[in-house]
């Protein structure tokens, strides 16, 4: 066996480990068959030891023979000659996608194992470990992807899986209102991102990230389109990327997130799914470079976002909206070293970040018995610390700052005003429209939902 | 004018409040766990009511639903014969009353209760009737007897009809019939098969018992339309409530949440729209509540917190430039009125009252389900208030009114904009009809199916004909309907709930009865123990007594509550605060302080200056984390977490140890109880803390009399003391595991000052003058065990004189052996520990459970809890009790002619142990409604609480974790005394009564020397008739329990039948 064929086994072997595992729960469910909590784990972490393996192989095959860019095809999938459309699959493995599939591999793994046990005996088990599933694939090929419809399909298993997984209690009311926000926005952000696609598409006539930023391995490709198409694409991809890592204004959906069970929170959250915007600006990088006004307005967001998260965080008084908004601090500033082109900085800050806040949302439920333990070790209660702030800042500021961080920057709020309302006020005036239409049209009221009340009684008998 | 009038009525406001406070779930910060009745605000009422009324308040289960109780029906747990038992008592001399010509009320309800009868919602029914074969077979249940009885009664009856037209009564009857019999191949009737035959008889069966529920409640107009298919029967009432029980009217009105007058503006305004206006009261109000109570989590305090909670709200809500959406500034002006008026909080109350246009009647339970609307942040915010000055930063005084006048406020913003919204509503709020009475027009025609359904399968297993059936009378019909309703799911689930605490009753008494015949051993043994061993009456520690007994045979234990008498405020030596280590209804007086030994005094300081050190390096650490140059910075060198990451979780065991062996450098030296007070008073200070002899002396006496110790020739040369308490990682809940008796608390202190006070020369010269010696060559060692890990932890062995060691070393190896035991037993009801697991393996299992970040549940807690003995050891000792007895010590000899020690040792014992049961019982009924539900998206709040993911009510009760292995059964005391001495302790103790008398606990007295059991009965002692004689015998414990996960019955250990099969 070569070394090339080698590699692309390996490189198969990467992709096709969440993929099989994927489809091995997938078919199960369809079969009717109901896998044990034992067997369900056991593939999880199977499935994760292999992936793991195989690019840890290729990490090794690479520093030994120096190659810095290795791609690995699988196949035209579409190909539509009029339309100088194909659907390539392809996978790059580079000095981006390695660290970052292998950061997936191994908190997807260390948090399956903690959820194997964390969720013993709950009913909903198995839907956990098919999400998780879906996650881990796409977290794996879009870290690997070498093509922005690749690219595109890992973000929507990714943010399918998430959603899902907000809305994991669908037995009570917020979590099923939590999942459709964090839903909503996924969408808008998919949809800047569908049409990011489009016209690099129109612009460079395929989607592969090597034509795309020209030659050279990450991070050192420039890329071939001019600096007014890359503002256009630039600014759509970084709507997706702010609506993936919940940057400003998407910023509200992040603690709203925080409803599922610890172990997802941590993953999602803290670690994987809120680095993927920044992933994504980080594998277009090259398009940023060829615009100041982009690079200026990726740092503005990612500014804006740390600055919000930080004052935020400080009035949280519960663990996990204190960590969201922690999180959101830092991708904030992982934005704005991408967008001052600090990429390596960026990369290990996201390694780093997230592994840090992956033990610490792990921890959340610790809090008590940490507190006390340093209660103990400092000898007294933990004061709040005289700070700048305390001293310097009018009192009048104080307590307006206070509620601007306790409504979580207003974003929520205004969104809903400014963008939700006349929205849903439009529709709502189409749909009046066609009702009196439809009414003049029978001589009479038409709709018989109208008069329906809403059924509020529960299903449950009490005493 | 106004005000004037308006403060008038402000007493009378406030004790509405405060009466409504009465109802709020009564726990307090998380971090110290009393376990109390969930309905404490129920409790004079007897038990089956108190449950009613207080599910209906709160929206909560009474009892588990119905198909719970079948399930143990069939699987055995609850037997035929004990339903038939508790009907009879239940029904008392109506169980004879006949119903129509259908037997009698009670082989009409029993039957009711052995046969699952299904109900739905109306569609649902339908689809059954349609699509199932519920018209084609009769139910699996029915016997094979009664179904060809039916069927041939029908048969002969309906040829011999089609002969004889004109034999029916009613020409309603007739059509009927004919309809059914247009579906069949009629020609062919002769020749029907069974089947067919069945299928006929059904279908009859199913329209004539629709037909009589219509005759029954006079709607006789809707047969036509209805009867031809039945998919269309009853499509009048196609907007039936669909609740799945639902049966009757009577048992309608209870099923709906809120009766009228509990109703609020936002319950009308849901079902008139759908809108719910409390989503935005809630979520400015949980966010505010959490702020306000934080005990020093956030960063930044709540501005103007000092100033109370109304005046912070209005403060913080009045801000300009924040309010983007019109509610938001309709809540800015109103705040601005408020703060310009200077308005009090129990004013504005007054004010949004009327407003509201609450009616003066109903204004007190309006109040109530206002604040139970969020009852868990009201409840806690009234704990703040009132019972927590311990706590960093309480509530001040008055908090819960100004809650309620901020709710009060938000609600009637809220509600108003819904209905402007919704409705189109823009008159005054006090207009809006939301007081009305329901309408109830479909309250009749609701329900018609379900009912049919009912009679059609009680028809079914009570084998009626449906040719009985219809020469009913209307009147006979409703009689039948009526005694149906009569029996609602309610009344179902109490009486199942009953047998199945009556199934376990009588096994308890039995085998107690039994066991004392088969193993009859002396109640005074003549032979000295070896040595003793005092534990808590906690009954995790029954296994852990059970397994050293079954180990060395001479030894002997005692149970006692776990504070040993020592009722003490104590600060351990690298501990930061006080914390009270008593039962919550003792006040402590005195301090005690747990101090390094006097010559390491410097040591401490250098390890206690780095633990400092550590302490705030690790906390600027984690906030730094969250700012934005920490979290830079940290974030750089975050990849070093992946190190602990993955081995705290892959290696939890491992990881822990290595943590120990670092954390072992700065721990506290070797430490010595400061027990002795130089001071007159005591108190906090360094030389008012402890206790002067005198005091020490009555402590000893107190616990030492109480579990029977009194005699010199009955205390060995060795006694243990042993507290509990449980430590684990990732529990907010890690105090609910501790010792009940100390509050919440770790209990190993207490057995090392009261070992240490015993050992005391001065102590002894003082109890010997009061009649109680303890021989010179007793030594007392106090230890600690962790209910979690199974570890033993041993105070002052330094001070265990050279002739004791080999006793102790004796000692030491036997528990040793018997945690080792004990492990083994727990850990047949964790799921992830194999059943074929070894003794030795146990413990590494139990000890990994206690350190692991993603274990749920380290360990079961008082789960399963069940009975309480109270009375001598000799006659339980041997019997296996499976962990759910709590065992209390006493014993009648010593006692006087009153039964004084009983009586002091009762009135502890009863109420913690009757706590602890109810709120297992309740957290496990309605595990989301009285508990805190599912521990997975717990979030810690405040440090206070947990709220259910990303912002909620916080959650008082124990999380599903905890109780998921409970069975819910009223907590059977067995006291070891006579009926009369404990008659009088009931009447003279008003806390005992209450729990006794209203049902909330079961009680029997018994007698070891007659082997006698007298239940408590409504007010009498009645004579308890055994049911079985004997229970099975085995050799030790695990060859009991051995292979088994599921609950199990009593057994007699007896050591000597297992040396004859090995």
């Amino acid at each position: 066996m070569n070394l090339d064929s080698l590699i692309h086994f390996l490189g198969v072997c990467v992709v096709a480990s969440p993929a099989v595992l994927l489809a091995i729960f997938g078919i199960a469910g369809l079969l009717g068959i109901r896998l044990g909590e034992r067997s369900l784990a056991r593939l999880t972490e199977t499935a994760v030891l292999i992936g793991l393996g195989a690019a840890a192989g290729i990490v090794m095959l690479m520093l030994t023979t120096g190659r810095r860019h290795v791609p690995i095809e699988i196949g035209n999938w579409v190909v539509i000659p009029d339309q100088h459309f194909h659907f390539h699959l392809k996978f790059i493995f580079d000095r981006l996608s390695v660290p970052f599939v292998m950061l997936s591999f191994t908190l997807c793994g260390t948090i399956g194992a903690f959820t194997s046990r964390y969720l013993h005996r709950e009913p909903g088990y198995g839907r956990f470990f098919v999400f998780f599933a879906l996650f881990l694939m796409g977290m794996v090929v879009s870290s690997l992807a070498g093509t922005i419809e690749t690219l595109f399909l890992g973000w929507e298993l990714v943010g399918l899986s998430s959603a899902l997984l907000v809305a994991y209690f669908h037995e009570r009311i917020n979590p099923v209102v939590n999942g459709q926000r964090v839903w909503t926005v996924y969408r808008v952000a998919d949809a800047a991102f569908l049409i990011a696609a489009l016209a690099l598409h129109h612009l460079t006539g395929a989607g592969d990230f090597d034509g795309l930023m020209g030659t050279g391995p990450w991070p050192e490709g420039t890329a071939t389109i001019n600096h007014s198409h890359a503002l256009f694409v630039g600014l759509l991809l970084l709507i997706a990327a702010a609506g993936k890592s919940a940057l400003v204004p998407f910023s509200g959906w992040l603690p709203r997130a925080m409803e599922g069970p610890t172990p997802s929170s941590a993953i999602f959250y803290g670690a994987l799914s809120v680095h993927l915007g920044a992933f994504l600006l980080l594998r277009v990088s090259p398009i940023l470079e060829q615009s100041r006004v982009l690079c200026a307005a990726v740092i503005l967001v990612g500014l804006a976002s740390a600055v919000l998260g930080a004052i935020a965080a400080r009035v949280q008084s519960d663990i996990k909206s204190a960590l969201a908004f922690a999180s959101l601090t830092q991708v904030g500033i992982i934005v704005v070293e991408i967008g001052c082109g600090f990429r390596y900085i960026a990369l290990i800050h996201i390694i780093g970040h997230a592994c840090l806040r992956t033990l610490q949302l792990l921890r959340a439920p610790t809090l008590l018995h940490d507190y006390h333990t340093l209660e103990n070790a400092i000898g007294g209660h933990v004061q709040r610390t005289e700070s700048f702030w305390q001293r310097w800042v009018p009192v009048g500021m104080r307590v307006w700052v206070y509620r601007f961080a306790l409504e979580r920057g207003l974003l929520d709020t205004m969104l809903d005003q400014w963008i939700v309302r006349p929205f849903v006020a439009l529709f709502r005036r189409c749909d009046s429209l066609e009702r009196r239409w439809t009414d003049w049209l029978s001589g009479g009221p038409s709709r018989e939902s109208d008069t329906v009340k809403p059924h509020v009684t529960s299903l449950e008998e009490f005493v | 004018m106004e005000q004037g009038a308006a403060r008038q009525g402000e007493p009378e406001l406030l004790q509405q409040i405060e009466h409504a406070a009465h109802f709020l779930p009564s726990q307090g910060p998380i971090t110290v766990f009393v376990h109390h009745n969930t309905l404490h605000a129920f409790e004079d009422l007897p038990f089956d009511q108190g449950v009613a009324v207080g599910g209906t308040r709160f929206g909560c289960h009474a009892f588990l639903p119905e198909e719970r109780y079948r399930h143990k029906l069939e699987r055995g747990r609850i037997r035929v014969s004990d339903l038939e038992a508790v009907l009879l008592e239940d029904l008392g001399d109506d169980a004879d009353r006949w119903v129509a010509s259908f037997g009698t009320r009670y082989e009409l309800r029993l039957a009711m209760l052995r046969f699952p009868l299904r109900t739905g919602p109306t569609a649902e029914l339908r689809w059954v009737v349609a699509e199932t074969d519920a018209l084609r077979k009769f139910r699996e249940e029915v016997s094979a007897g009664t179904k060809r009885m039916t069927i041939e009664a029908t048969r002969s009856w309906v040829l011999r009809e089609s002969h004889e037209s004109d034999a029916l009564d009613s020409a309603a009857y007739q059509d009927l019939i004919e309809g059914v019999l247009a579906q069949f191949p009629i020609q062919t009737i002769e020749r029907w098969n069974d089947t067919t035959w069945e299928a006929f008889v059904l279908n009859f069966l199913w329209r004539v018992c629709q037909k009589g529920v219509q005759i029954a409640s006079g709607m006789s107009h809707q047969i036509g339309a209805g009867m031809p298919q039945p998919l269309s029967a009853g499509t009048q009432s196609s907007k039936t409530q669909s609740s799945k029980t639902q049966g009757s009217k009577t048992q309608g009105s209870k099923t709906q949440r809120s009766s009228v007058q509990d109703r609020r503006p936002r319950d009308y305004l849901l079902e008139q729209t759908g809108m719910d206006s409390d989503v935005w009261v809630h979520d400015i109000l949980i966010r505010f509540c959490a702020g306000f109570l934080d005990q020093g989590f956030a960063e930044w305090e709540l501005p103007n917190r000092d100033q109370g909670m109304f005046a912070a709200f209005l403060t913080l809500y009045s801000i300009p430039g924040v309010s983007v959406t019109p509610l938001l500034s309709e809540l800015r002006r109103e705040t601005l009125r408020l703060r310009k008026q200077h308005v009090s909080p129990l004013a504005s109350i007054a004010e949004s009252l009327e407003r509201l246009g609450v009616d003066a009647r109903h204004r007190g339970s309006f109040i109530t389900s206002t604040l139970l609307a969020l009852r868990g942040w009201a409840g806690m915010v009234w704990q703040m208030e009132t019972n927590a000055e311990w706590a960093p930063h309480p509530a001040p005084c008055g908090s819960l009114v100004e809650f309620l006048a901020i709710r009060l406020i938000l609600d009637r913003l809220s509600v108003s904009r819904t209905a402007r919204q919704g409705l189109g509503f823009a008159a005054p709020l006090k207009e809006l009809p939301w007081q009305a009475e329901e309408e109830s027009q479909d309250a009749d025609s609701e329900g018609s199916d379900q009912r049919a359904f009912l009679v059609f399968q009680l028809a079914q297993v009570r084998g009626w004909n449906p040719e009985d059936l219809c020469h009913l009378s209307s009147e006979q019909w409703r009689t039948l309907i009526n005694e149906i309703d009569l029996f609602p799911c309610l009344q179902r689930r109490r009486v199942y709930h009953q047998a199945f605490e009556r199934k376990y009753r009588n096994e308890t008494l039995d085998a107690v009865i039994a066991h004392r015949r088969q193993v009859n051993t002396p109640l005074a043994s003549e032979q000295m123990p070896s040595y003793q061993l005092v534990c808590c009456i906690d009954e995790r520690e029954e296994s852990f007594r059970r397994a050293l007994e079954e180990i060395d045979r001479e030894c002997e234990t005692f149970g006692v509550a776990g504070f040993f008498g020592v009722a003490m405020y104590y600060r351990g030596v690298g501990d930061a605060h006080f914390k009270p280590l008593c039962p919550v209804n003792i006040k402590p007086k005195h301090y005690i302080v747990e101090q390094p030994l006097y010559s390491l005094v410097q040591a401490d300081k250098r390890r206690a200056e780095a633990r400092k050190r550590l302490g705030q390096a690790t906390r600027r650490a984690h906030r730094g984390t969250r700012t934005i140059v920490g979290g830079l910075l940290t974030g750089l060198f975050g990849s070093v977490a992946a190190v602990p990451l993955v081995a705290r979780i892959l290696f939890p065991r491992s990881t822990a140890q290595i943590r120990r062996l670092f954390g072992g450098m700065i721990r506290p030296p070797s430490t010595e109880l400061r027990l002795e007070r130089l001071q007159r008073e005591p108190g906090k200070d360094d030389d008012a803390v402890g206790y002067v002899v005198e005091e020490m002396a009555a402590i000893v006496e107190g616990t030492l009399r109480a579990i029977g110790m009194s005699r010199p020739d009955r205390m060995s040369p060795l006694v243990v003391i042993c507290g509990h308490g449980s430590a684990s990682l990732n529990n907010p809940h890690e105090a609910a595991h501790d010792c009940g008796a100390c509050g919440g608390g770790r209990g190993g202190p207490n057995a090392r000052a009261i070992a240490q006070m015993a050992n005391d020369r001065r102590v002894r010269d003082r109890l010997l003058e009061r009649g109680l010696e303890i021989p010179a060559g007793t030594r007392f060692v106090g230890c600690y065990h962790n209910t979690c890990d199974d570890s033993v932890t041993w105070y002052d062995l330094d001070e265990v004189p050279v002739r004791h060691r080999e006793l102790f070393e004796r000692a030491k190896s036997a528990m040793d052996l018997a945690r080792k035991h004990n492990a083994h037993e727990r850990c047949r009801r964790f799921e992830s520990a194999d059943l074929s697991i070894s003794v030795e393996e146990a413990l590494r299992h139990v000890e990994g459970r206690a350190e692991d970040l993603s274990q749920t549940r380290p360990e079961y807690g008082h789960a399963t809890n069940a009975i309480c003995f109270v009375g001598r050891r000799a006659w339980s000792r041997g019997l296996f009790l499976d962990r759910r007895a709590f065992l209390t010590s006493y014993d009648p000899t010593t006692d006087d002619d009153k039964s004084s020690i009983l009586e002091r040792l009762l009135q502890a014992v009863v109420p913690v142990c009757a706590g602890i049961n109810l709120e297992y019982y309740f957290s496990y009924v309605d595990p989301t409604g009285y508990g805190c539900g599912t521990k997975l998206p717990h979030n810690i709040t405040s440090l206070i609480g947990v709220m259910d993911g990303a912002a909620s009510d916080l959650r008082p009760g124990l999380p599903w974790q905890m109780v998921e292995i409970h069975e819910p059964v009223r907590l059977l005391f067995v006291v070891e005394t006579s009926a009369e001495a404990m008659r009088r302790i009931i009447n003279d103790n008003p806390s005992i009564a209450s729990l006794v008398k209203g049902n909330w606990v079961q009680l029997a007295v018994y007698s070891p020397e007659t082997n006698r059991v007298e239940r408590y009965v409504d007010g009498r002692f009645e004579f308890y008739q055994p049911e079985q004689a004997s229970i099975p015998t085995v050799g030790c414990s695990s060859e009991w329990y051995h292979g088994r996960r599921a609950h199990l019955g009593y057994a007699t250990i007896n050591r000597s039948v297992g040396e004859e099969n090995s």
